[in-house]
Protein backbone atom coordinates (compact mmCIF):
# COMPACT_ATOMS: atom_id res chain seq x y z
CA UNK A 1 0.00 0.00 0.00
CA UNK A 2 2.81 2.45 0.76
CA UNK A 3 6.05 1.91 -0.96
CA UNK A 4 8.90 4.47 0.00
CA UNK A 5 12.27 4.35 -1.87
CA UNK A 6 15.15 6.34 -0.81
CA UNK A 7 13.34 9.26 -0.40
CA UNK A 8 15.26 12.36 1.06
CA UNK A 9 14.33 16.12 1.55
CA UNK A 10 16.85 19.10 2.25
CA UNK A 11 15.31 22.54 3.82
CA UNK A 12 18.37 24.59 2.52
CA UNK A 13 21.39 22.94 4.53
CA UNK A 14 19.43 20.93 6.45
CA UNK A 15 19.10 17.40 5.53
CA UNK A 16 15.43 16.37 7.16
CA UNK A 17 15.23 13.56 5.23
CA UNK A 18 18.25 10.71 4.05
CA UNK A 19 17.73 7.88 1.96
CA UNK A 20 14.87 6.56 4.05
CA UNK A 21 12.95 3.13 2.82
CA UNK A 22 10.13 1.24 3.89
CA UNK A 23 7.01 -0.80 2.56
CA UNK A 24 3.76 -1.49 4.21
CA UNK A 25 1.36 -3.85 3.25
CA UNK A 26 -2.73 -3.85 3.43
CA UNK A 27 -4.26 -3.53 6.87
CA UNK A 28 -0.70 -3.04 8.65
CA UNK A 29 -0.53 -0.28 11.19
CA UNK A 30 2.81 0.92 11.61
CA UNK A 31 4.54 3.40 14.44
CA UNK A 32 6.99 5.91 13.25
CA UNK A 33 8.64 6.50 16.08
CA UNK A 34 11.25 8.80 16.67
CA UNK A 35 12.63 11.83 18.89
CA UNK A 36 11.71 15.36 17.93
CA UNK A 37 13.15 17.02 14.40
CA UNK A 38 13.92 13.32 13.51
CA UNK A 39 11.93 13.42 10.14
CA UNK A 40 8.33 11.85 11.67
CA UNK A 41 6.14 15.10 9.91
CA UNK A 42 8.50 15.53 7.21
CA UNK A 43 7.81 11.79 5.66
CA UNK A 44 4.04 12.32 6.64
CA UNK A 45 3.70 15.60 4.87
CA UNK A 46 5.75 13.90 1.75
CA UNK A 47 3.36 10.79 1.64
CA UNK A 48 0.35 13.39 1.80
CA UNK A 49 1.21 15.32 -0.93
CA UNK A 50 1.93 18.43 1.02
CA UNK A 51 5.47 18.24 0.64
CA UNK A 52 7.31 16.72 -2.42
CA UNK A 53 10.64 15.10 -2.06
CA UNK A 54 14.20 16.33 -2.89
CA UNK A 55 14.94 13.02 -4.52
CA UNK A 56 13.32 9.36 -3.74
CA UNK A 57 9.84 8.35 -4.86
CA UNK A 58 6.79 7.56 -2.53
CA UNK A 59 3.76 5.38 -4.15
CA UNK A 60 0.61 4.75 -2.49
CA UNK A 61 -1.85 2.64 -3.61
CA UNK A 62 0.19 2.34 -6.72
CA UNK A 63 0.55 6.17 -7.32
CA UNK A 64 3.25 8.77 -7.15
CA UNK A 65 2.88 11.33 -4.84
CA UNK A 66 4.43 13.59 -7.84
CA UNK A 67 2.52 12.42 -10.50
CA UNK A 68 -0.58 12.10 -9.29
CA UNK A 69 -0.95 13.68 -6.23
CA UNK A 70 -5.09 14.38 -6.54
CA UNK A 71 -5.29 10.56 -6.46
CA UNK A 72 -3.26 9.98 -3.72
CA UNK A 73 -4.87 12.67 -1.69
CA UNK A 74 -8.36 10.63 -2.41
CA UNK A 75 -6.91 7.56 -0.92
CA UNK A 76 -5.32 8.76 2.34
CA UNK A 77 -7.13 10.25 5.57
CA UNK A 78 -4.70 12.47 7.03
CA UNK A 79 -4.66 13.98 10.69
CA UNK A 80 -2.02 16.45 10.93
CA UNK A 81 0.30 17.62 13.67
CA UNK A 82 -1.66 19.54 16.36
CA UNK A 83 -5.34 19.20 14.58
CA UNK A 84 -5.62 22.55 12.45
CA UNK A 85 -9.63 23.04 12.37
CA UNK A 86 -11.84 26.16 11.27
CA UNK A 87 -12.60 26.97 14.99
CA UNK A 88 -15.23 29.07 14.35
CA UNK A 89 -17.74 26.47 12.25
CA UNK A 90 -19.57 24.07 14.07
CA UNK A 91 -18.54 20.09 14.13
CA UNK A 92 -21.01 19.25 11.73
CA UNK A 93 -20.74 21.84 9.18
CA UNK A 94 -17.02 21.11 9.52
CA UNK A 95 -17.47 17.42 8.54
CA UNK A 96 -20.06 18.46 5.75
CA UNK A 97 -17.51 21.12 4.36
CA UNK A 98 -15.26 17.80 4.51
CA UNK A 99 -17.01 15.56 2.89
CA UNK A 100 -18.10 17.77 -0.03
CA UNK A 101 -14.37 18.38 -0.81
CA UNK A 102 -13.51 14.65 -0.68
CA UNK A 103 -15.95 14.18 -3.43
CA UNK A 104 -18.09 11.71 -0.83
CA UNK A 105 -21.16 11.79 -2.79
CA UNK A 106 -24.18 13.42 -1.95
CA UNK A 107 -26.21 10.12 -1.43
CA UNK A 108 -23.88 8.69 0.93
CA UNK A 109 -22.83 12.17 2.97
CA UNK A 110 -25.02 11.99 5.55
CA UNK A 111 -24.49 8.40 6.25
CA UNK A 112 -20.51 9.04 5.98
CA UNK A 113 -20.96 11.63 8.26
CA UNK A 114 -23.03 9.76 10.93
CA UNK A 115 -20.62 7.10 10.34
CA UNK A 116 -17.21 9.04 11.53
CA UNK A 117 -19.38 10.69 14.48
CA UNK A 118 -20.15 7.84 16.23
CA UNK A 119 -17.06 6.00 15.61
CA UNK A 120 -15.55 9.05 16.69
CA UNK A 121 -17.94 9.32 19.85
CA UNK A 122 -18.80 13.16 18.52
CA UNK A 123 -22.45 12.85 19.00
CA UNK A 124 -22.47 14.72 21.84
CA UNK A 125 -20.87 17.92 20.75
CA UNK A 126 -21.97 17.90 16.84
CA UNK A 127 -23.78 21.19 16.99
CA UNK A 128 -20.83 22.37 19.60
CA UNK A 129 -18.43 25.38 17.87
CA UNK A 130 -14.80 23.42 17.83
CA UNK A 131 -12.68 26.42 19.02
CA UNK A 132 -14.86 25.81 22.20
CA UNK A 133 -14.10 21.93 22.55
CA UNK A 134 -11.29 20.53 25.00
CA UNK A 135 -8.14 19.13 22.75
CA UNK A 136 -9.46 15.44 23.37
CA UNK A 137 -12.49 15.93 21.25
CA UNK A 138 -10.59 18.49 18.60
CA UNK A 139 -8.26 15.28 18.02
CA UNK A 140 -11.22 13.58 17.94
CA UNK A 141 -13.11 15.79 14.90
CA UNK A 142 -9.57 15.31 13.54
CA UNK A 143 -9.68 11.66 13.52
CA UNK A 144 -13.58 11.71 12.36
CA UNK A 145 -12.34 14.01 9.81
CA UNK A 146 -9.57 11.51 8.28
CA UNK A 147 -11.71 8.38 8.12
CA UNK A 148 -15.05 10.57 6.50
CA UNK A 149 -14.32 9.47 2.60
CA UNK A 150 -12.78 5.88 4.26
CA UNK A 151 -10.05 5.47 2.82
CA UNK A 152 -8.08 2.97 2.32
CA UNK A 153 -4.74 4.40 3.95
CA UNK A 154 -5.02 6.68 7.20
CA UNK A 155 -1.85 8.29 8.48
CA UNK A 156 -1.84 10.02 11.58
CA UNK A 157 0.53 12.69 13.21
CA UNK A 158 0.43 12.24 16.98
CA UNK A 159 -2.84 11.00 17.36
CA UNK A 160 -3.13 11.16 20.68
CA UNK A 161 -0.89 14.01 21.75
CA UNK A 162 -2.92 16.28 24.23
CA UNK A 163 -5.29 13.49 25.29
CA UNK A 164 -6.05 12.02 28.96
CA UNK A 165 -5.73 8.50 29.89
CA UNK A 166 -9.29 7.50 29.41
CA UNK A 167 -9.65 8.95 25.79
CA UNK A 168 -5.69 7.66 24.67
CA UNK A 169 -7.41 4.27 25.32
CA UNK A 170 -10.50 4.75 23.64
CA UNK A 171 -8.66 6.46 20.82
CA UNK A 172 -6.13 3.89 20.83
CA UNK A 173 -9.15 1.19 20.22
CA UNK A 174 -10.11 2.83 17.44
CA UNK A 175 -7.18 2.61 15.97
CA UNK A 176 -6.68 -0.60 16.49
CA UNK A 177 -9.96 -1.44 15.11
CA UNK A 178 -9.50 1.22 11.98
CA UNK A 179 -6.61 -1.41 11.38
CA UNK A 180 -8.70 -4.10 10.69
CA UNK A 181 -10.02 -1.84 6.85
CA UNK A 182 -7.01 0.74 6.94
CA UNK A 183 -3.39 0.71 6.65
CA UNK A 184 -2.70 3.26 9.44
CA UNK A 185 0.75 4.66 9.64
CA UNK A 186 0.81 6.81 13.05
CA UNK A 187 3.69 8.89 14.57
CA UNK A 188 4.40 9.05 18.28
CA UNK A 189 6.67 9.84 20.84
CA UNK A 190 5.09 7.16 23.30
CA UNK A 191 6.42 3.87 22.80
CA UNK A 192 3.78 2.33 24.83
CA UNK A 193 1.60 3.49 22.17
CA UNK A 194 3.64 1.63 19.36
CA UNK A 195 3.04 -1.71 21.44
CA UNK A 196 -0.31 -0.92 22.89
CA UNK A 197 -1.69 -0.68 18.71
CA UNK A 198 1.22 -1.77 16.23
CA UNK A 199 1.99 -4.18 14.35
CA UNK A 200 5.41 -2.73 13.21
CA UNK A 201 7.51 -0.29 14.39
CA UNK A 202 9.99 2.24 12.34
CA UNK A 203 12.30 4.27 14.22
CA UNK A 204 13.73 7.17 12.45
CA UNK A 205 16.41 9.88 13.84
CA UNK A 206 18.34 12.29 12.17
CA UNK A 207 16.42 11.70 9.11
CA UNK A 208 17.40 8.09 8.78
CA UNK A 209 15.79 4.46 9.74
CA UNK A 210 17.35 3.24 12.75
CA UNK A 211 15.00 0.35 13.26
CA UNK A 212 12.29 -1.01 11.15
CA UNK A 213 10.87 -4.20 12.28
CA UNK A 214 7.80 -6.24 13.23
CA UNK A 215 7.09 -5.83 17.18
CA UNK A 216 6.03 -9.66 17.73
CA UNK A 217 10.27 -10.45 16.16
CA UNK A 218 11.06 -7.11 18.91
CA UNK A 219 9.64 -9.67 21.27
CA UNK A 220 10.83 -12.60 19.67
CA UNK A 221 14.14 -11.20 20.89
CA UNK A 222 14.06 -12.29 24.58
CA UNK A 223 16.38 -14.14 26.80
CA UNK A 224 16.49 -16.02 29.92
CA UNK A 225 18.65 -14.80 33.02
CA UNK A 226 20.30 -17.38 35.38
CA UNK A 227 21.67 -17.15 38.48
CA UNK A 228 22.78 -19.85 40.07
CA UNK A 229 25.71 -20.83 43.22
CA UNK A 230 28.32 -22.92 41.55
CA UNK A 231 30.98 -23.22 39.41
CA UNK A 232 30.39 -21.03 36.44
CA UNK A 233 31.36 -22.68 33.35
CA UNK A 234 30.58 -26.01 34.40
CA UNK A 235 26.91 -24.43 34.79
CA UNK A 236 27.35 -22.73 30.98
CA UNK A 237 28.10 -26.26 29.75
CA UNK A 238 25.11 -28.29 31.57
CA UNK A 239 22.44 -25.66 30.21
CA UNK A 240 24.11 -25.12 26.84
CA UNK A 241 23.16 -29.24 26.23
CA UNK A 242 19.32 -28.59 27.44
CA UNK A 243 16.48 -29.28 25.05
CA UNK A 244 15.15 -25.54 23.75
CA UNK A 245 18.73 -23.86 24.62
CA UNK A 246 19.93 -22.54 21.45
CA UNK A 247 23.09 -20.61 23.51
CA UNK A 248 24.11 -20.19 26.90
CA UNK A 249 26.60 -17.03 27.90
CA UNK A 250 27.98 -16.90 31.28
CA UNK A 251 28.08 -13.25 32.04
CA UNK A 252 30.07 -13.43 35.45
CA UNK A 253 30.81 -14.88 38.46
CA UNK A 254 30.83 -13.39 42.06
CA UNK A 255 31.18 -14.42 45.83
CA UNK A 256 30.54 -17.92 43.83
CA UNK A 257 27.18 -16.94 42.45
CA UNK A 258 27.50 -17.51 38.71
CA UNK A 259 25.59 -15.45 36.07
CA UNK A 260 24.53 -16.59 32.97
CA UNK A 261 22.44 -15.64 29.89
CA UNK A 262 20.33 -18.39 27.91
CA UNK A 263 19.16 -17.77 24.28
CA UNK A 264 16.10 -20.49 23.83
CA UNK A 265 15.10 -21.92 20.75
CA UNK A 266 12.32 -20.43 18.45
CA UNK A 267 9.11 -20.88 20.58
CA UNK A 268 10.31 -23.01 23.39
CA UNK A 269 10.66 -21.68 26.72
CA UNK A 270 13.06 -24.28 28.87
CA UNK A 271 13.06 -22.74 32.45
CA UNK A 272 11.09 -25.56 34.06
CA UNK A 273 13.77 -27.76 32.38
CA UNK A 274 16.81 -25.50 33.75
CA UNK A 275 15.46 -25.20 37.44
CA UNK A 276 14.93 -29.35 37.03
CA UNK A 277 18.50 -29.45 35.82
CA UNK A 278 20.52 -26.89 37.92
CA UNK A 279 18.51 -28.93 41.17
CA UNK A 280 19.66 -32.17 39.97
CA UNK A 281 23.63 -31.32 39.45
CA UNK A 282 22.93 -29.23 43.29
CA UNK A 283 23.41 -25.83 42.02
CA UNK A 284 21.12 -23.70 44.12
CA UNK A 285 19.04 -21.42 41.87
CA UNK A 286 18.95 -17.81 42.82
CA UNK A 287 16.89 -16.49 39.68
CA UNK A 288 15.05 -17.31 36.76
CA UNK A 289 13.83 -14.51 34.38
CA UNK A 290 12.95 -14.47 31.32
CA UNK A 291 13.59 -10.80 30.10
CA UNK A 292 12.49 -8.99 26.53
CA UNK A 293 14.47 -6.31 25.93
CA UNK A 294 11.83 -3.32 25.62
CA UNK A 295 10.91 -1.33 22.31
CA UNK A 296 12.40 1.63 24.95
CA UNK A 297 15.51 -0.24 25.20
CA UNK A 298 15.90 -0.72 21.84
CA UNK A 299 14.75 2.66 21.10
CA UNK A 300 17.21 4.58 23.02
CA UNK A 301 20.34 1.92 21.78
CA UNK A 302 18.97 2.52 18.32
CA UNK A 303 19.01 6.80 18.43
CA UNK A 304 22.27 6.77 20.45
CA UNK A 305 23.97 4.73 17.76
CA UNK A 306 22.78 7.09 15.41
CA UNK A 307 24.22 9.86 17.37
CA UNK A 308 27.82 8.95 17.74
CA UNK A 309 27.86 8.44 14.20
CA UNK A 310 26.95 11.66 13.86
CA UNK A 311 28.91 13.18 16.37
CA UNK A 312 32.20 10.90 14.84
CA UNK A 313 31.37 12.19 11.45
CA UNK A 314 31.26 16.05 12.53
CA UNK A 315 34.58 15.17 14.69
CA UNK A 316 36.35 13.47 11.76
CA UNK B 1 -14.16 23.47 -10.24
CA UNK B 2 -17.16 22.53 -8.41
CA UNK B 3 -14.91 22.37 -4.77
CA UNK B 4 -14.41 26.16 -5.76
CA UNK B 5 -17.63 26.47 -4.70
CA UNK B 6 -17.68 24.36 -1.62
CA UNK B 7 -14.94 26.75 -0.34
CA UNK B 8 -16.36 30.16 -1.33
CA UNK B 9 -19.37 29.06 0.69
CA UNK B 10 -17.60 28.18 3.75
CA UNK B 11 -15.38 31.36 3.70
CA UNK B 12 -18.56 33.33 3.10
CA UNK B 13 -20.20 31.99 6.08
CA UNK B 14 -16.93 32.08 8.49
CA UNK B 15 -17.16 36.27 7.47
CA UNK B 16 -20.32 36.10 9.01
CA UNK B 17 -18.97 34.38 12.46
CA UNK B 18 -17.19 37.09 13.01
CA UNK B 19 -17.74 40.75 13.29
CA UNK B 20 -15.95 41.94 10.46
CA UNK B 21 -18.22 41.38 7.04
CA UNK B 22 -21.06 43.10 9.77
CA UNK B 23 -18.73 45.94 10.49
CA UNK B 24 -17.94 46.47 7.04
CA UNK B 25 -21.15 46.32 5.76
CA UNK B 26 -22.24 49.10 8.52
CA UNK B 27 -19.50 51.43 7.37
CA UNK B 28 -20.39 51.04 3.65
CA UNK B 29 -24.26 51.50 4.61
CA UNK B 30 -23.30 55.03 6.22
CA UNK B 31 -20.90 56.00 3.33
CA UNK B 32 -24.35 55.18 0.89
CA UNK B 33 -26.95 57.23 3.05
CA UNK B 34 -24.62 59.99 3.39
CA UNK B 35 -23.60 60.45 0.25
CA UNK B 36 -27.80 60.10 -1.09
CA UNK B 37 -28.43 62.58 1.08
CA UNK B 38 -26.01 64.59 -0.37
CA UNK B 39 -26.85 63.73 -3.59
CA UNK B 40 -30.73 64.97 -3.12
CA UNK B 41 -29.82 68.08 -1.80
CA UNK B 42 -27.36 68.78 -4.67
CA UNK B 43 -30.52 67.68 -6.67
CA UNK B 44 -32.89 70.51 -4.92
CA UNK B 45 -30.45 72.93 -6.07
CA UNK B 46 -30.67 74.30 -9.43
CA UNK B 47 -27.94 73.76 -11.61
CA UNK B 48 -26.73 76.75 -12.50
CA UNK B 49 -24.15 75.40 -15.09
CA UNK B 50 -23.04 72.15 -16.69
CA UNK B 51 -20.00 69.87 -15.88
CA UNK B 52 -19.57 66.32 -15.24
CA UNK B 53 -17.50 67.23 -12.20
CA UNK B 54 -20.44 68.51 -10.89
CA UNK B 55 -22.85 65.54 -12.14
CA UNK B 56 -24.37 64.98 -9.31
CA UNK B 57 -24.89 61.69 -10.14
CA UNK B 58 -21.34 60.79 -10.70
CA UNK B 59 -20.72 62.37 -7.30
CA UNK B 60 -23.15 59.84 -5.85
CA UNK B 61 -20.65 57.45 -5.98
CA UNK B 62 -17.50 57.56 -7.80
CA UNK B 63 -16.71 61.32 -7.38
CA UNK B 64 -16.67 60.75 -3.46
CA UNK B 65 -13.97 60.64 -1.14
CA UNK B 66 -16.11 58.53 1.19
CA UNK B 67 -16.52 55.90 -1.21
CA UNK B 68 -12.63 55.63 -2.28
CA UNK B 69 -11.67 55.64 1.16
CA UNK B 70 -13.85 53.27 2.53
CA UNK B 71 -13.09 51.04 -0.77
CA UNK B 72 -9.17 51.30 0.05
CA UNK B 73 -10.49 50.12 3.96
CA UNK B 74 -12.76 47.25 2.95
CA UNK B 75 -10.82 45.31 0.53
CA UNK B 76 -8.12 44.92 2.59
CA UNK B 77 -9.71 43.74 5.52
CA UNK B 78 -11.90 41.44 3.49
CA UNK B 79 -9.10 40.11 1.90
CA UNK B 80 -6.38 39.88 4.37
CA UNK B 81 -7.93 37.05 6.13
CA UNK B 82 -8.56 34.68 3.21
CA UNK B 83 -5.23 32.65 3.17
CA UNK B 84 -3.15 34.55 5.98
CA UNK B 85 -5.78 32.73 8.41
CA UNK B 86 -5.17 29.31 6.61
CA UNK B 87 -1.75 29.42 6.75
CA UNK B 88 -1.54 31.02 10.44
CA UNK B 89 -3.77 27.95 11.64
CA UNK B 90 -2.14 25.54 9.67
CA UNK B 91 -5.82 24.35 8.49
CA UNK B 92 -4.09 25.36 4.95
CA UNK B 93 -2.71 21.84 5.43
CA UNK B 94 -5.62 19.84 5.59
CA UNK B 95 -6.71 22.01 2.96
CA UNK B 96 -3.90 21.39 0.48
CA UNK B 97 -3.93 17.32 1.46
CA UNK B 98 -7.88 16.88 -0.23
CA UNK B 99 -8.17 15.97 -3.69
CA UNK B 100 -8.49 19.62 -4.77
CA UNK B 101 -6.35 21.86 -7.04
CA UNK B 102 -4.96 24.85 -6.12
CA UNK B 103 -6.60 26.57 -8.40
CA UNK B 104 -9.75 25.65 -7.00
CA UNK B 105 -8.48 26.99 -3.56
CA UNK B 106 -7.68 30.26 -5.01
CA UNK B 107 -10.88 30.77 -7.41
CA UNK B 108 -13.02 29.80 -4.02
CA UNK B 109 -11.35 31.96 -1.98
CA UNK B 110 -11.24 34.74 -4.25
CA UNK B 111 -15.33 34.73 -5.09
CA UNK B 112 -15.75 34.90 -1.45
CA UNK B 113 -13.54 37.77 -1.14
CA UNK B 114 -15.46 38.73 -4.26
CA UNK B 115 -19.34 38.32 -3.20
CA UNK B 116 -18.34 40.51 -0.15
CA UNK B 117 -17.30 43.12 -2.02
CA UNK B 118 -20.15 43.15 -4.70
CA UNK B 119 -22.40 43.44 -1.17
CA UNK B 120 -20.66 46.37 -0.13
CA UNK B 121 -22.03 47.97 -3.39
CA UNK B 122 -25.85 46.53 -2.68
CA UNK B 123 -26.47 49.79 -0.62
CA UNK B 124 -25.79 52.35 -3.00
CA UNK B 125 -27.90 50.78 -5.58
CA UNK B 126 -31.10 50.02 -3.48
CA UNK B 127 -31.76 54.25 -2.98
CA UNK B 128 -31.37 54.69 -6.81
CA UNK B 129 -35.29 53.02 -7.55
CA UNK B 130 -36.35 55.51 -4.93
CA UNK B 131 -35.14 58.33 -6.30
CA UNK B 132 -36.56 57.20 -9.46
CA UNK B 133 -39.91 56.53 -8.88
CA UNK B 134 -40.77 58.22 -5.30
CA UNK B 135 -38.52 61.10 -6.40
CA UNK B 136 -39.29 61.59 -9.45
CA UNK B 137 -35.95 61.77 -11.21
CA UNK B 138 -35.70 60.64 -14.41
CA UNK B 139 -31.95 59.83 -14.44
CA UNK B 140 -29.85 58.16 -17.08
CA UNK B 141 -30.12 54.34 -16.20
CA UNK B 142 -26.88 54.12 -19.11
CA UNK B 143 -24.18 55.91 -17.07
CA UNK B 144 -25.07 53.83 -13.76
CA UNK B 145 -24.68 50.23 -16.14
CA UNK B 146 -21.67 51.22 -17.02
CA UNK B 147 -20.11 52.74 -13.17
CA UNK B 148 -21.57 49.08 -12.59
CA UNK B 149 -19.17 47.20 -14.70
CA UNK B 150 -16.62 49.39 -13.61
CA UNK B 151 -16.80 48.91 -10.26
CA UNK B 152 -17.10 45.03 -10.52
CA UNK B 153 -14.41 44.63 -13.03
CA UNK B 154 -11.87 46.63 -10.56
CA UNK B 155 -13.52 44.71 -7.71
CA UNK B 156 -11.85 41.50 -8.94
CA UNK B 157 -9.33 42.84 -9.72
CA UNK B 158 -9.05 44.37 -6.15
CA UNK B 159 -9.92 41.32 -4.45
CA UNK B 160 -7.42 39.18 -6.35
CA UNK B 161 -4.45 41.53 -5.24
CA UNK B 162 -5.74 41.01 -1.38
CA UNK B 163 -5.81 37.33 -2.20
CA UNK B 164 -2.43 37.42 -3.24
CA UNK B 165 -0.84 39.60 -0.28
CA UNK B 166 -2.97 37.16 1.98
CA UNK B 167 -1.11 34.14 0.99
CA UNK B 168 2.24 35.40 1.19
CA UNK B 169 2.24 35.64 4.56
CA UNK B 170 0.81 34.21 7.97
CA UNK B 171 0.56 37.59 9.70
CA UNK B 172 -3.20 39.05 8.47
CA UNK B 173 -2.23 42.53 9.35
CA UNK B 174 1.32 42.07 6.94
CA UNK B 175 -1.19 41.00 3.91
CA UNK B 176 -3.82 44.08 5.03
CA UNK B 177 -0.88 46.73 5.11
CA UNK B 178 0.57 45.57 1.63
CA UNK B 179 -2.95 45.33 -0.08
CA UNK B 180 -3.72 48.99 1.20
CA UNK B 181 -0.99 49.83 -0.27
CA UNK B 182 -0.68 48.81 -3.85
CA UNK B 183 -4.08 49.90 -3.70
CA UNK B 184 -3.85 53.12 -2.60
CA UNK B 185 -0.81 53.00 -5.16
CA UNK B 186 -3.51 52.50 -8.03
CA UNK B 187 -6.05 54.75 -6.54
CA UNK B 188 -4.49 57.85 -5.78
CA UNK B 189 -0.71 57.78 -6.07
CA UNK B 190 -1.40 57.63 -10.06
CA UNK B 191 -3.30 60.34 -10.10
CA UNK B 192 -0.97 62.51 -8.27
CA UNK B 193 2.09 61.27 -10.11
CA UNK B 194 0.17 62.58 -13.52
CA UNK B 195 0.74 66.31 -12.58
CA UNK B 196 3.95 66.36 -11.67
CA UNK B 197 5.24 64.75 -15.49
CA UNK B 198 2.71 67.14 -17.27
CA UNK B 199 3.97 70.24 -14.74
CA UNK B 200 7.53 68.94 -16.26
CA UNK B 201 6.22 68.84 -20.18
CA UNK B 202 6.29 65.00 -20.28
CA UNK B 203 3.14 64.30 -21.10
CA UNK B 204 3.85 60.71 -22.22
CA UNK B 205 4.76 59.80 -18.58
CA UNK B 206 1.23 61.89 -17.52
CA UNK B 207 -0.92 59.86 -20.15
CA UNK B 208 0.27 56.55 -18.69
CA UNK B 209 -0.11 57.56 -15.53
CA UNK B 210 -3.90 58.94 -15.52
CA UNK B 211 -4.58 55.62 -17.61
CA UNK B 212 -3.67 53.43 -14.66
CA UNK B 213 -5.13 55.53 -11.98
CA UNK B 214 -7.81 53.54 -11.21
CA UNK B 215 -9.82 56.63 -10.31
CA UNK B 216 -9.99 58.57 -13.30
CA UNK B 217 -10.58 54.96 -14.74
CA UNK B 218 -14.02 55.03 -12.94
CA UNK B 219 -15.07 58.23 -13.67
CA UNK B 220 -14.92 57.52 -17.10
CA UNK B 221 -17.41 54.39 -16.62
CA UNK B 222 -19.38 56.51 -14.12
CA UNK B 223 -19.97 59.44 -17.22
CA UNK B 224 -20.93 56.32 -19.57
CA UNK B 225 -18.10 56.34 -21.29
CA UNK B 226 -17.48 52.18 -20.78
CA UNK B 227 -13.73 51.86 -22.11
CA UNK B 228 -13.01 48.27 -22.72
CA UNK B 229 -9.34 48.66 -22.37
CA UNK B 230 -10.33 49.66 -18.87
CA UNK B 231 -12.44 46.46 -18.17
CA UNK B 232 -9.22 44.16 -20.19
CA UNK B 233 -6.85 46.03 -17.75
CA UNK B 234 -8.93 44.99 -14.98
CA UNK B 235 -9.57 41.45 -15.89
CA UNK B 236 -5.67 40.68 -16.70
CA UNK B 237 -4.40 42.02 -13.51
CA UNK B 238 -7.11 40.03 -11.28
CA UNK B 239 -5.91 36.73 -13.55
CA UNK B 240 -2.24 37.17 -13.00
CA UNK B 241 -3.02 37.98 -9.81
CA UNK B 242 -5.21 34.58 -8.89
CA UNK B 243 -2.43 32.70 -11.22
CA UNK B 244 0.13 34.02 -9.32
CA UNK B 245 -1.76 32.83 -6.02
CA UNK B 246 -2.30 29.52 -7.23
CA UNK B 247 1.62 29.13 -8.10
CA UNK B 248 2.74 30.40 -4.95
CA UNK B 249 0.37 27.57 -3.28
CA UNK B 250 1.95 24.79 -5.80
CA UNK B 251 5.66 26.30 -5.03
CA UNK B 252 4.96 25.69 -1.03
CA UNK B 253 5.36 21.91 -1.79
CA UNK B 254 8.97 22.63 -3.41
CA UNK B 255 8.13 20.43 -6.63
Amino acid sequence: MIEVSRLSKTYGALKALDDVSFAMGRGEVAGLLGPNGAGKTTTMRILTTFLAPSSGRAVLDGRDVIDRPLEVRRKVGYLPENVPLYPETRVGEFLRFRAKLKDVPRGRRRRAIAEAVSRCGLGDVEDRTIGRLSRGFRQRVGLADAVLADPPILILDEPTAGMDPIQVREVRALIRELGERHTVLLSTHVLSEVEAVCSRAVIIARGRIVLDGRLEDFQAAETIRVEARGPGEAIRRALAGLPGVAAARLEGERDGVAALDLTPAAAADPREAVSARLAADGWPLRTLERRRPSLEERFVAAVNRVDLDAMSREAG
Amino acid sequence: MRHALTIATRELASFFLGPTAYLVLLGFQVVAFLNFWELVESLARPQVEFSSLRDPMSAYVSGSTPFWFAILVAVPVLTMRLLAEENRSGTIETLATLPVTEAEIVVGKWLAGLAMYLALLVPFAIYLPFLYHQGRYPFDVGPLVSLGIGLTTMGMAFTAIGLFFSSLTRNQVVAAVWTFTALFVLVVMTLLVSYFPAARGWTGWADAARYVAVIHQIHECALGRLDLRVVVAHLSVCGFALYATAALLAARRGC
